[in-house]
């Protein structure tokens, strides 16, 4: 200890022994990772003619993957599914698979993050590829998920006065509309975003769930139970209507209608912003008001149970009004029949008759429902 | 009057330990208007928004810069200046290169931070200032530690003690680990997870084994020299510290369990974390059984208080730490915000606390300016308050966040986060007291430092005036 040299050489020694592990040791077992296909053929080979994994990112994700460290993402987010032992990730629907070495080697900048106060990010762009919900989402994340604590990113969007075939609207909770344009910055870290998947498979990880067939497994499972116990008596056709229809109301991705944020899964509505749906006169009443603001939406004063409210309603579906006869059907005849509801089904040839009468309307003018009333009377 | 062996050797030291000293406060007040103004993001996510050099990833890196690199590196060399010279009995060499040095180390990390705050940050852990300061900061370092390594050679006494194993390690591996993380990084970057190994493997490492090793080895230095007796069970002090400096480096990364790196690796760490209970134990007793001998003593000088309030805490802490280590307990709490209780508790409450203590001891020594008893008291009592808030609000806060995010049914905004907030509010509260309090600290320095700040102007008096930075 006394002499400097020695003391010097032992300390050296003492991180040098750790450097050999987490440094050379570590480089040399998987610094060399290459791309690799799903599946290896008998003899543990790629197949010659497979697809190889990871895929590289696009010239626009590169650069949007430097925007994402610029402005600090990832202080709040993590890029990592843990193995199934360490957490509950899997479950929560952050990915098919546990996230591994090999995911990572085309990322110049490895961004794996160490806090979670939003959510995991490894598989943001197969939960979320709307390009409309991003931008708002990065513009003012509190527009979508109202408690969310991400900071809005207001500087990398030019607000305009009016909508263009460019600008993305945003509404806000006190019923203001803003239009957006997005900069190119924002661009690039929406398609880096929308970039982050790892929804393939590789030889050392296998998916241990199949999203394919879960949602759908889970939400026949729930509203068996459901129908056993309440309306067993319903004919099984709409029964099928009806589960697929709480599907639509209850998806918040593509392909949903992303009804029960502002309905609430309890069809109750929130008091003084958005009626309720659950013994609403408008619910139980004409099918045809119904469908028309199904297809368009709906905004202005609208008066349900003798109360007054003043919102917006978007056509519904992610994106919007793209609901098709079916699904516009399912939600219908969903809504007419749960919460204590119960009112006659809603048929897709109902839902297309009233889709051909009112063909002439510009595409996303929304009713308001003096408009809707008139047409009634 | 003629000044004894001691005295020539303060004065020696004046100018260069006053003038880290002083940027060190400075950089503590950034700090805080930073860690303040990041905790406020975190109670309301509109604060600050519409301005994209004040997002929350970015404030938060620069507050974690401001606080290492600023406050921590500035005081270690000042302590380390003080403490070493003191220990060979030899007088300072080559201030004038030092003093250079150190206002280069504080424009580079005044260029660093500015460097974050317009986005150009690298994503390593404790390394994310801008690439192109590093070499600046790097050599500046060498310049300091190497006239501090001259100093030690030079000592009268060839016999080395705690204090000096503690403050010259810690000395020495700072530029080990940066040049291994810097060419992993940067120079010849390594491809895909070794990164994340690396980077995190740094990050952690720098805590423990440059912020660290100073804090104990001043502590070894200071208790035994107020309370006036020898380090109970001294003998065990060599084993602690070889404990530290050989397990201290395998422990850090068990923080990548479930990771998507082969699983040796955090296996690896979790054991060597649960190794470390060792040199815990060692410094304990070493510090706790020597300090409760004269425990009236301690309660009476102010800088033993900070230094035994700092001692406890990483005791206590570094066994929160061990278990949290545990798979079964990572698991919950691996990407929880008990990653902040970590980083507070060890910076905050031990190496801060320390470094205050410290600093209140050598600052009459050096200057002869007596500090305000009832300052330094209103000091500590609102740093032991403000950072106990904190810590518990980030363990209790960190729990709750784990513990709900592992329920895959609860919906991540509305039911995770929301029940967290309430501990955000806390954590936001205690950033203030602390802010407060470190206010004060810096005033009581600066006072020190300079009594009369207007008889430079009025009297053209040869006070030193230190340089500052910020």
């Amino acid at each position: 200890m006394n002499n400097l040299l020695k003391f010097t050489i032992g300390i050296f020694l003492s991180l040098g022994v750790a450097w050999l592990a987490f440094v050379v040791g570590a480089r040399a077992q998987f610094g060399d990772l290459s791309p690799s296909s799903q599946n290896l053929d008998d003899d543990g080979n790629i197949p010659l003619d497979a697809d190889l994994y990871p895929l590289p990112l696009s010239g626009t994700a590169e650069q949007g993957s430097k925007e994402y460290l610029a402005l600090g993402c990832m202080t709040c987010h993590t890029q990592q599914v843990r193995m199934v032992e360490a957490g509950f990730d899997v479950e929560r629907g952050w990915g098919q698979r546990p996230s591994v070495a090999r995911d990572y080697i085309h990322q110049e900048h490895v961004l794996l993050g160490n806090t979670r106060i939003g959510p995991d990010l490894a598989n943001v762009g197969r939960r979320q590829p709307d390009l409309e919900w991003l931008h708002k989402h990065l513009f003012e994340p509190q527009s979508l998920v109202p408690q969310s604590l991400c900071p809005p990113s207001p500087f990398l969007y030019d607000q305009v006065d009016q909508p263009s075939d460019k600008s993305i609207t945003v509404v806000d909770d006190s019923n203001i509309s803003r239009f957006i344009v997005p900069s190119i910055r924002a661009k690039r870290l929406v398609s880096y975003i929308r970039s982050l998947h790892q929804d393939y498979e590789l030889p050392e990880m296998a998916f241990v769930i199949n999203e394919e067939d879960e949602p759908d497994e889970a939400a026949g499972k729930e509203n068996l139970l459901d129908f056993d116990s309440n309306q067993s008596s319903l004919p099984s056709w709409l029964d099928t209507q009806i589960a697929s229809g709480k599907e639509i109301y209850m998806k918040a991705a593509p392909g949903g209608g992303l009804c029960f944020t502002c309905h609430q899964p309890t069809g109750e509505g929130l008091a003084g912003q958005f009626p309720p749906l659950a013994g609403s006169d408008w619910v139980l009443g004409d099918k045809e008001r119904l469908i028309k603001i199904s297809i368009y939406g709906l905004m202005g004063e609208i008066e349900v149970n003798g109360i007054k409210y003043n919102n917006v309603m978007a056509p519904p579906g992610i994106p919007p009004g793209s609901l098709t006869d079916q699904q516009i059907a399912d939600v219908l005849t969903y809504i007419r029949n749960d919460w204590g509801n119960s009112a006659s089904a809603v048929t897709s040839l109902e839902v297309s008759a009233v889709r051909s009468q009112i063909k002439g309307r510009a595409p996303m003018q929304m009713w308001t429902a003096a408009e809707l009333n008139a047409v009634d009377e | 009057m003629k000044l004894n062996s001691e005295q020539i050797i303060d004065k020696s030291l004046k100018l260069v330990v006053c003038f880290f000293v002083a940027s060190a406060g400075l950089w503590l007040l950034a700090a805080a208007l930073f860690a303040y103004i990041s905790a406020a993001k975190l109670t309301d996510p509109f604060f600050l928004s519409s301005f994209e050099y004040f997002t929350y990833g970015k404030i938060k890196l620069a507050q974690a810069n401001a606080f290492v690199y600023g406050w921590g590196g500035n005081s270690i060399f000042a302590v380390t200046l003080w403490i070493v010279a003191r220990l060979a009995q030899t007088e300072s060499r080559g201030r004038v290169l030092v003093i250079f040095a150190g206002i280069i180390w504080n424009l580079a990390i005044t260029f660093g931070l500015l460097g974050i705050l317009d986005g150009h940050m690298t994503p390593h852990e404790m390394l994310e200032m801008p690439a192109e300061v590093w070499p600046a900061l790097f050599i500046s370092y060498c310049v300091i530690a190497f006239f501090i390594v001259v100093v030690h050679r030079s000592r009268k006494n060839k016999e080395t003690i705690a204090p000096q194993w503690f403050l010259l390690s810690s000395l020495l591996w700072f530029p080990m680990l940066f040049l291994i993380a810097w060419n992993g990084l940067e120079i010849n970057p390594a491809r895909g997870t070794v990164q994340s190994v690396l980077s995190m493997w740094f990050g952690q490492s720098l805590i423990w084994l440059w912020l660290t090793p100073v804090a104990l080895g001043a502590a070894y230095y200071i208790i035994p020299a107020i309370l006036g007796r020898a380090i109970d069970k001294y003998y065990l002090a060599v084993f602690g510290f070889w404990c530290i400096a050989t397990l201290a480096p395998w422990s850090v990364v068990h923080h990548l369990e479930g990771g998507p790196v082969p699983m040796w690796i955090p296996a690896i760490g979790t054991v060597m974390s649960i190794a470390m209970i060792f040199p815990i134990a060692v410094a304990s007793t070493n510090f706790h059984s020597t300090a409760f001998l004269d425990i009236s003593k301690v309660w009476d000088s102010l800088p033993l208080r900070f230094v035994i309030f700092g001692t406890l805490s990483y005791t206590i802490s570094s066994y929160i730490g061990v278990i949290f280590s545990l798979p079964s307990v990572a698991k919950i709490t691996q990407f929880s915000i008990i990653n902040d209780f970590h980083f507070n508790q060890r910076v905050y409450g031990f190496f801060s606390m320390i470094i205050f203590g410290m600093v209140y001891y050598i600052l009459p020594k050096i200057t002869g300016n007596e500090i305000a008893k009832g300052a330094k008291a209103f000091h500590f009592w609102t740093s032991a308050f403000g950072v106990l808030i904190l810590l518990l609000a980030y363990l209790i806060g960190g729990l709750t966040h784990g513990v709900l995010a592992q329920q895959p049914s609860l919906s991540w905004a509305s039911s995770v986060i929301s029940s967290v907030m309430p501990y955000f509010l806390i954590t936001e509260l205690a950033f203030i007291v602390l802010g407060f309090s470190q206010l004060v600290f810096v005033i009581n320095v600066w006072k020190a430092i300079i009594p009369n700040p207007f008889a430079f102007w009025t009297c053209g008096d040869s006070q030193s005036k230190p340089e500052t930075s910020a």
